[in-house]
């Protein structure tokens, strides 16, 4: 996942550099005359800025006026940023990051905070491009991203038994999930039960029950048609009196447009009481995604959100998407068919991948 | 969001409107806002890029035919650029073959599988499932349970992991019984290059007359890759949409279609075994856009009449009364949700409450007997039907006066609604020439 993404943002860096390079072209030329100007220019008046380094606090900015340009090219040796002059490199991230299923909405606004960011920003000539447009972006990704959350701290610092429900559309892999993280806690030595919720399903408590016993977890379930609710409310009391750890609740996959289901979910949420409402979509979804992970807010909140299918998707802006649309941290990345192939999400890692190393 | 979008896609449909010469401008507007429709439609990138190209090309090069206004022209070249990228719908014959089914993981191939059976069934073939998802726990269990329900027979083995044995027992067991045989298989991606080397065994051994590929609405970008992937594993000749019951667009698809070179042949949209229809590239085009059925707007225009010419409808105007209502019901009867005609017209934004929708069938088939048992005078003028006129409609129509109340709430959640349609610039379209339009496409 994010490598081709990370292959593209290389290339943008390089174009964004070379144009801001490019801006910074004329300089001996335009260096050299307006000495004359600053000469004759009664100096203090217009003087009160200092020629502090690149990429500092967001005062230093000025309107790129020719004027401004010339005078802090010549005073401070520094060239300012116009709109124009990364109009193309700008239009191209846009691009790349529409290729890579990052939503409008958030694409929108990341390529708006790049442009406030760097148009009338002051550069040094001869200071790294590079750094300044790495510097823009990162902290322009990193403010879409948001935080990560520890699972094993978080369930250690709270009231047991912890309650997980796990939400989501049709077919987006929660009861793969669900067991993956019953098989992630149990490793990390939590004692596990999991609440067969997707009665609906055909075949579903079947699916659960299986992945449950291959890993040796107790699964509570009742028939096929009964109430979620029910299910999930006895999974929750036979924690309680077998001093189990955590409650994984799986439930039937359902839309965001279908009231009666929502508020069956709902209701779920009001009887088990959950500690955290995970919300599960797959890391292949395309604008759909930023839709129905805000509907699910909505209606029963998301506390975190999992990512699943991440090993079909090289490019994984979905999960920029749904981040950015939630507000609520990423949790986990599934990443294949295996048990353990789930992996616990860290944005600063993957905006450092994504950036290249240090960067 | 996507309504916002077509309506502001609506918004520079119209700035086109009544101008004699193309205005540059004002087709790069509309570009532009086709262009960020479609891509929120997840509508591959680069195929957007060479649409808009195309259409704005032509949209300034070609002259528009006589009696055509701008508009119509442009619409009607966006309209054609769209059809084109959309491919056929694929052929699907009525006879004896057999499918072979394939996806991503949760994607819905099994329930697909099963609705596929029953749309052969109720075609009066001879229908067998087979098993081959031999990975996923209940798969089995799933695809039996769905085809015991409208008994098929459905072949497999939960305790057996390889898929090509029970495919090889299989097939020739139900190929002298039954016509339509269907392989549902497990989920699986492009770069799971064994599951890949498995499928393409499975077509081998199966010589599957089709090989389908299903492909959830919500799919992204990632749709072109995968889909060029499973062609050149075992040459998909046919897309079925999922899910198109959420709030997805479906663009992925599109993607699949232009990859594969095949055409799109069902759209799942539903939990229940019936939902499965056959694909419908206007109707497509409508949800892709969030706009109106444009078909019926360059058919319209193609007849090159005059908006101004039509009459201004009553409804429109704000006079709606239980006549029309009772008459919109019937309409609804024949031509399935109102929501779904409701999308169908070209109103950009849905300005429409979501309690008007919240009306099921039975609920109209009670509305309508209760207006039947009102006098004329009340059905032009509701406003009259106090205390006394509810008892006597319910005890007339056999119903509680409470639900004569609940219709004459329906009813005035209806007017509202119309009434603020009006501003829309909705009132130069005539509302029944419409309906039957789309009764016609239906």
């Amino acid at each position: 996942m994010f490598d081709s993404l990370k292959k593209k943002l290389q290339n943008i860096r390089t174009k964004f550099a070379s144009n801001i390079e490019e801006v910074a072209g004329p300089e001996p030329a335009a260096a050299e005359q307006p000495l004359l100007a600053e000469a004759a220019e009664p100096a203090p008046l217009a003087a009160p800025e200092p020629p502090a380094p690149v990429e500092e606090t967001p005062e230093e900015r000025v309107e790129p006026t020719f004027f401004n340009r010339l005078k802090v090219l010549v005073r401070e040796r520094e060239v300012l940023l116009q709109e124009k002059d990364i109009e193309e490199p700008l239009f191209e991230l846009e691009m790349v990051l529409l290729e890579s299923d990052v939503a409008l909405p958030v694409t929108d606004e990341i390529i708006a905070r790049m442009r406030s960011d760097l148009v009338g920003r002051h550069r040094k000539i001869g200071a790294s491009v590079d750094d300044l447009v790495a510097s823009t972006l990162r902290s322009a990704l990193c403010g879409v991203l948001g935080d990560g959350l520890d699972l094993s701290e978080y369930i250690r610092e709270h009231e047991r038994p912890v309650k997980i429900l796990f939400t989501g559309v049709n077919g987006t892999g929660k009861t793969t999930t669900v067991a993956k993280v019953g098989h992630y806690l149990q490793k990390s030595g939590f004692t596990v039960v999991i609440g067969a919720g997707d009665t609906f399903r055909a075949g579903a408590i079947e699916q659960i029950r299986t992945h449950a016993d291959r890993l040796g977890i107790k699964t509570i379930q009742h028939q096929a048609g009964a109430d979620p609710s029910a299910v999930l409310f006895d999974t929750v009391q036979y924690a309680k009196a077998h001093g189990i750890d955590v409650v994984l609740a799986d439930t039937a996959g359902r839309f965001h447009n279908r009231a009666n289901l929502m508020s069956q979910l709902e209701k779920i949420r009001r009887v088990m009481k959950p500690d955290l409402v995970v919300y599960v979509d797959e890391a292949v979804a395309g604008n759909d995604a930023v839709i129905r992970a805000d509907e699910f807010n909505k209606a029963v909140g998301t506390d975190a959100v999992v990512l699943t299918k991440a090993d079909m998707d090289p490019k994984g802006g979905a999960a920029i998407s749904v981040a950015h649309t939630v507000g609520k941290p990423i949790l986990f990345l599934g990443t294949g068919q295996g048990y353990d192939d789930i992996m616990p999400f860290s944005p600063r890692l993957v905006v450092d991948e994504l950036l290249g190393g240090e960067a | 969001m996507l309504d916002n979008l077509g309506a502001s896609l609506k918004d520079a449909v119209k700035k086109l409107a009544g101008k004699t010469v193309i205005d540059r401008a004002a087709v790069d507007e509309l570009v532009r806002d086709l262009q960020r429709a479609l891509l929120s439609a997840d509508v591959n990138v680069k195929l957007v890029m060479q649409l808009s190209q195309a259409i704005k090309q032509r949209a300034l090069e070609e002259e528009p035919p006589k009696g055509m206004g701008v508009r119509e022209h442009v619409l009607r070249i966006v309209y054609q650029e769209l059809v084109r990228l959309m491919g056929k719908p694929g052929e699907v014959a009525l006879g004896p073959q057999t499918i072979l089914m394939a996806g991503l993981q949760g994607s819905g191939k099994t329930t697909t599988t099963a609705k596929l059976a029953r749309y052969f069934q109720r075609k009066g073939l001879r229908v067998g499932v087979i098993c081959a998802d031999t990975f996923r726990p209940g798969a089995y269990d799933q695809l039996k349970t769905l085809c015991d329900r409208i008994g098929v027979p459905c072949y497999g083995d939960p305790n057996e992991p390889d898929a090509l044995k029970i495919v090889r027992e299989g097939l020739p067991r139900f190929r002298k019984q039954y016509e339509v045989i269907i392989i549902d298989t497990q989920g699986r991606h492009a770069l799971e290059e064994n599951l890949i080397e498995e499928i393409i065994n499975i077509n081998e051994i199966s010589h599957a007359d089709h090989r389908w590929l299903v492909i959830d609405a919500a799919l992204g970008q990632q749709a072109s890759e995968q889909a060029r992937r499973f062609h050149a594993a075992i040459g998909i000749d046919g897309v079925l949409v999922t899910k198109m019951d959420g709030t997805a667009k479906g663009g992925g698809a599109l993607s699949a279609v232009s990859e594969t070179q095949s055409g799109i042949v069902f759209i799942g949209s539903g939990e229940t075994i019936e939902d499965l229809e056959r694909f419908d590239p206007d109707g497509f085009i409508s949800r892709l856009l969030g706009m109106g059925d444009l078909k019926a707007l360059v058919e319209r225009a193609e007849e090159a009449v005059s908006a101004e010419d039509i009459d201004v409808n009553a409804m429109l105007k704000g006079k709606f009364t239980l006549r029309d209502m009772y008459k919109q019901l019937e309409a609804v009867n024949k031509m399935g949700p109102l929501k779904q005609i409701m999308s169908m017209l070209p109103l950009g934004g849905m300005q429409i409450p979501d309690d008007a929708y919240d009306i099921t069938s039975t609920k109209m088939q009670r509305y309508k007997v209760i207006m039947d048992s009102m006098t004329p005078p009340e059905l032009d003028d509701p406003s009259i039907i106090g205390g006394s006129r509810v008892q006597r409609i319910a005890r007339g129509a056999g119903v509680s006066p409470d639900e004569v109340r609940d219709l004459i709430k329906y009813y005035k959640i209806m007017q509202r609604a119309l009434k603020g349609m009006r501003g829309m610039g909705g009132g130069k379209f005539n509302m029944q020439r419409m309906m039957k339009k789309f009764g016609r496409t239906q």
